[in-house]
């Protein structure tokens, strides 16, 4: 779900880069606290490793086929705040390398699969643990799967969701009607999700029996990380944060909806009338009164959630750490 | 919307060396800032005229930079199925030229990148990144990274040559649970493979002097023909986008 | 240069790598360390080179104490080639990633290092190619010629023939042959050692014997003990002077060899009864002119 340039309304498009750039941004900031130096070839090489895989291609019948996004293996396999790191380094070698994504949709690129998929992917992992532990091998891999598959749907929805924003917006300009995207998506990628799951659930087995320490569960040395103790020792409440991080990421594009946005349906009746014969059609910065009146609380809402997860996602990984010595 | 992304083909690409055309040889810097400007200006141009003018300079940049437009059309198709989905349902809700104004948008910020993508150095974009203010444990990461993808490929050939010669076929559809379990093994066996090399590689760059910082490297200056390349998409980009936004129809 | 005293190192699963190595070594001296596989070779070079530390007992390089902050500082003044070249090479084309190292120690001259380096290790039309396309052989001299635009005070060589295909093994051989620099060589290749080095040292975790590569083939125990064959060359003349055939000194290498055997021949004495495979490379030497012998034979005549 590479989107290119072009397509998305560019305030939506704006906002992802925004949103992108202040999380991959606490991510490296959390992260210094436990990459080292030398640990760098070791997430070069898996963000490798997933590169790769994801030209292994599948297919998923009727002649198209599907490939691994990886954010969920990622982030299971060496906890989130890597796997966003890892996740985005991919996404920039494929858009300087292949032209695969764009620009201005970087944003909204790695919001979708360098962001959200590692994060639910980690959250619906960590949440299912404590129920299936006791199966074993197969309680694993139900685990691994199931968090791989809902990583890429709710990435796909994601997607689809700030299509439709862009959709409705900008007044049937860019984006895609919710009516379209959100069936094409979420249908295509929800068997996607399953080859997903499928070779995640595989990987992580097979990493497990063949060699544990290759991409330990690692994510840090120092389990003296952090101030917040306690409350945040739950596995529960971990995931909760991850997912909550999620929500929190979908904040803008619905106060910008909320602001500007009308019901798609109505709102296309409406332009096919006005717009036919236009030549110039809806220019994005001469909209409303209350666009960036949205825009800026959206923002500011926006920060203020992300400030506090920094707290959390530090506390997270330092007590990961301290709970897996 | 999955297809294939980053074919081996275009790995195999980025091995082979490179022919020189006046395109790969002005200055990295000059084409990155000079097209990135085009295509963000091209994202949110929205009247048909002005469209269609970006069109034109897009298709004029990609034939006068001789990038082979093989690879062009290859890795367009692989933004078709976004483009077709989006223009198709804008023509269908809200009208036809709002269908082809996303077509010709969408295909012009494309084009544009895709030249600039295959006419240059990826070593020299992954540079620019860090000018651009990229923090450096990206880029640093980006590098490396992308030196590995490069082994852990020809790895995989290997592996894959490997299978085949004993006999696998499979891994054709999402039903065949073998064959899939045998894909998600040769991925984790690949894994662990390129982690031990991870470590001796880190050495192997440590030898050389190297810090967590790429430092810049070339120390070209921008010549005369850099610049004319800069200023005219400089400006063409900045007449589009005065046009779009104020005086006009 | 270099000494090592007394070091010892333990892998992570507790087998003992190094035991108590001691190893002294001057300016301009090239040594080699020889020693089966396994024998901790490549570990020590990486111990020298500041990328592990030692368990017990010290490095000093070029006056400096090695620990784990000064590991940056020495490896300024050493150059470690390793044997997979595809670990070492990075950028993409050969003549970026020979100015890599001087780049990123803030050398000046670069333009005129690379140039250098590329030359002395004969690979100036390939600067503009891209390393991981070449072959094997070549790519190891991309590692070399990166290592050497640095101008390191030592050159540490792990297994620097493997790999080669007999040409690019000779041209390499005659590479650090003819190079003027201290150099310490981990190899298994004892031919190739014997051409380069002056001095020798076995390694089977703990040393085992220095000395010079002579005295190292007259040891038949040792090298038996170190899994290493004898070269060519000395097993040729054991086989000789087994037969009646004596020399003075055990030739190692095809210098020595030629001088030992063109005395032998210019006294005419050629009486050896033995069997055929000597008779036929005896003809080989004395019949169809081989040209060093040709060369030392001119020589001994005038």
């Amino acid at each position: 779900m590479h989107i290119p340039d072009g397509l998305m309304d560019p305030t939506v498009a704006a906002i992802g880069l925004i949103e992108f750039a202040a999380i991959v941004s606490v991510a490296i900031v959390v992260s210094r606290r436990s990459l080292r130096e030398k640990d760098l070839p070791r997430v070069a090489m898996l963000s490798a490793g997933i590169f790769v895989a994801q030209m292994l291609n599948f297919p998923i019948g009727g002649g198209t086929t599907g490939h691994l996004v990886g954010g969920a293996l990622f982030a299971i396999m060496v906890g989130p705040t890597f796997a966003i790191i890892g996740m985005t380094v991919i996404l920039l070698i494929q858009a300087l390398m292949f032209g695969d994504g764009g620009i201005t949709a970087f944003g909204l690129n790695a919001l979708n699969m360098a962001i959200i998929a590692p994060l639910v992917g980690w959250g619906v992992f960590n949440l299912m643990k404590p129920l299936v532990g006791r199966t074993g091998r197969i309680g694993q891999g139900v685990s691994v799967g199931t968090a791989a598959w809902a990583s890429v749907f709710v990435a796909a929805a994601a997607c689809a969701a700030e299509m439709a924003v862009s959709y409705a917006i900008s007044g049937g300009t860019y984006g895609i009607a919710a009516t379209v995207s959100v069936p094409a998506m979420l249908g295509f990628h929800a068997v996607i999700g399953v080859g997903e799951a499928a070779i995640s659930a595989g990987v992580v087995t097979y990493l497990e029996h063949v060699s544990p320490e290759t991409f330990s569960r690692r994510a840090a040395a120092n389990p003296s990380s952090s101030g917040r103790k306690g409350v945040l020792r739950s596995t529960t409440l971990r995931a909760s944060g991850a997912v909550l991080l999620v929500l929190a990421l979908a904040l803008p594009f619905y106060f910008l909806y909320a602001a500007e946005g009308r019901d798609g349906l109505e709102q296309t009746m409406e332009d096919a009338g006005v717009t036919e014969g236009a030549q110039l059609a809806n220019s994005p910065f001469t909209y409303g009164q209350n666009y960036f009146g949205a825009l800026f609380s959206g923002i500011i809402g926006f920060v203020a959630v992300s400030l506090a997860m920094t707290g959390i996602m530090r506390a997270l990984d330092g007590r990961r750490a301290a709970d897996e010595m | 919307m999955a297809t294939v992304h980053g074919n081996p083909f275009q790995l195999h690409k980025a091995g082979r060396d490179t022919e020189e055309t006046w395109f790969t040889r002005l200055d990295p810097r000059a084409k990155l800032l000079g097209i990135l400007t085009f295509v963000i200006t091209g994202a949110i141009l929205t009247s048909t005229d002005l469209l269609l003018a970006a069109l034109v300079l897009a298709a004029a940049l990609a034939a006068a930079s001789r990038v082979s437009a093989w690879n062009l059309a290859k890795a367009y198709i692989v933004a078709l199925p976004f483009i077709l989905l989006a223009s198709v349902s804008l023509f269908i809700f809200t009208g036809p030229v709002q269908g082809a104004n996303m077509v010709i948008r969408v295909s012009t910020c494309v084009l544009a990148l895709l030249v600039l993508v295959n006419g240059t150095e990826t070593f020299d974009l992954f540079l620019g990144l860090r000018r651009l203010k990229v923090p450096a444990v990206l880029t640093t990461l980006v590098m490396l990274t992308y030196r590995y993808v490069l082994l852990i490929s020809e790895e995989l050939d290997r592996m894959r040559i490997a299978r085949k010669a004993r006999g696998f076929s499979g891994g054709k559809s999402l039903l065949d649970r073998y064959g899939l379990r045998v894909l998600s093994y040769t991925a984790g066996m690949l894994l662990v493979r390129s982690s031990a090399r991870a470590d001796n590689i880190y050495e192997g760059l440590k030898m050389r002097g190297f810090r967590e910082d790429m430092a810049a490297w070339r120390r070209r200056t921008m010549a005369s023909a850099d610049f004319a390349f800069l200023g005219l998409f400089l400006a063409a980009s900045g007449a589009l986008i005065t046009i779009q936004l104020g005086v006009v129809p | 240069m270099l000494e090592a005293e007394s070091v010892g190192f333990v892998y992570e699963d507790g087998t003992v790598a190094l035991d108590k190595v001691s190893l002294v070594m001057e300016e301009g001296e090239k040594v080699a360390l020889v020693g089966p596989n396994g024998a901790g070779k490549s570990t020590l070079l990486h111990l020298i080179a500041g990328f592990r530390t030692p368990f017990s007992g010290k490095v000093v390089v070029s006056g400096k104490s090695l620990d784990s902050s000064s590991a940056d500082l020495v490896r300024r003044d050493l150059g470690l080639v390793f044997q997979d070249p595809d670990d070492q090479v990075f950028m993409p084309t050969v003549e970026e990633d020979v100015a890599f190292g001087p780049r990123n120690l803030g050398l000046d001259d670069i333009d005129r290092r690379v140039t250098d380096a590329l030359k002395s290790t004969g690979i100036e039309d390939l600067a503009r190619r891209r390393p991981h396309r070449l072959s094997h052989g070549m790519k190891k001299r991309v590692a070399i010629a990166g290592v050497l635009a640095m101008d390191p005070k030592m050159l540490l060589l792990d297994e620097p023939t493997s790999g080669l295909d007999p040409r690019a093994r000779k041209d390499l051989v005659r590479l650090l042959k003819e190079m003027d620099r201290t150099m310490l060589i981990a190899t298994h290749d004892l031919e190739a050692a014997s051409e380069i080095v002056d001095r020798v040292v076995v390694l089977n975790v703990g040393i085992v014997m220095q000395g010079t590569m002579a005295e190292l083939v007259a040891a038949r125990d040792v090298l038996e003990s170190a899994g290493l064959e004898m070269p060519p060359l000395p097993r040729l003349f054991r086989l000789l002077e087994a037969r009646g055939f004596p020399t003075n000194e055990m030739p190692v290498s095809m210098e020595q060899a030629v001088a030992e055997l063109s005395k032998v021949i210019e006294g005419g004495d050629v009486r050896v009864r033995a069997h055929r495979g000597v008779q036929e490379r005896k003809r080989a030497e004395t019949g169809v002119p081989h040209p060093d012998l040709e060369i030392d034979r001119r020589k001994a005549q005038n």
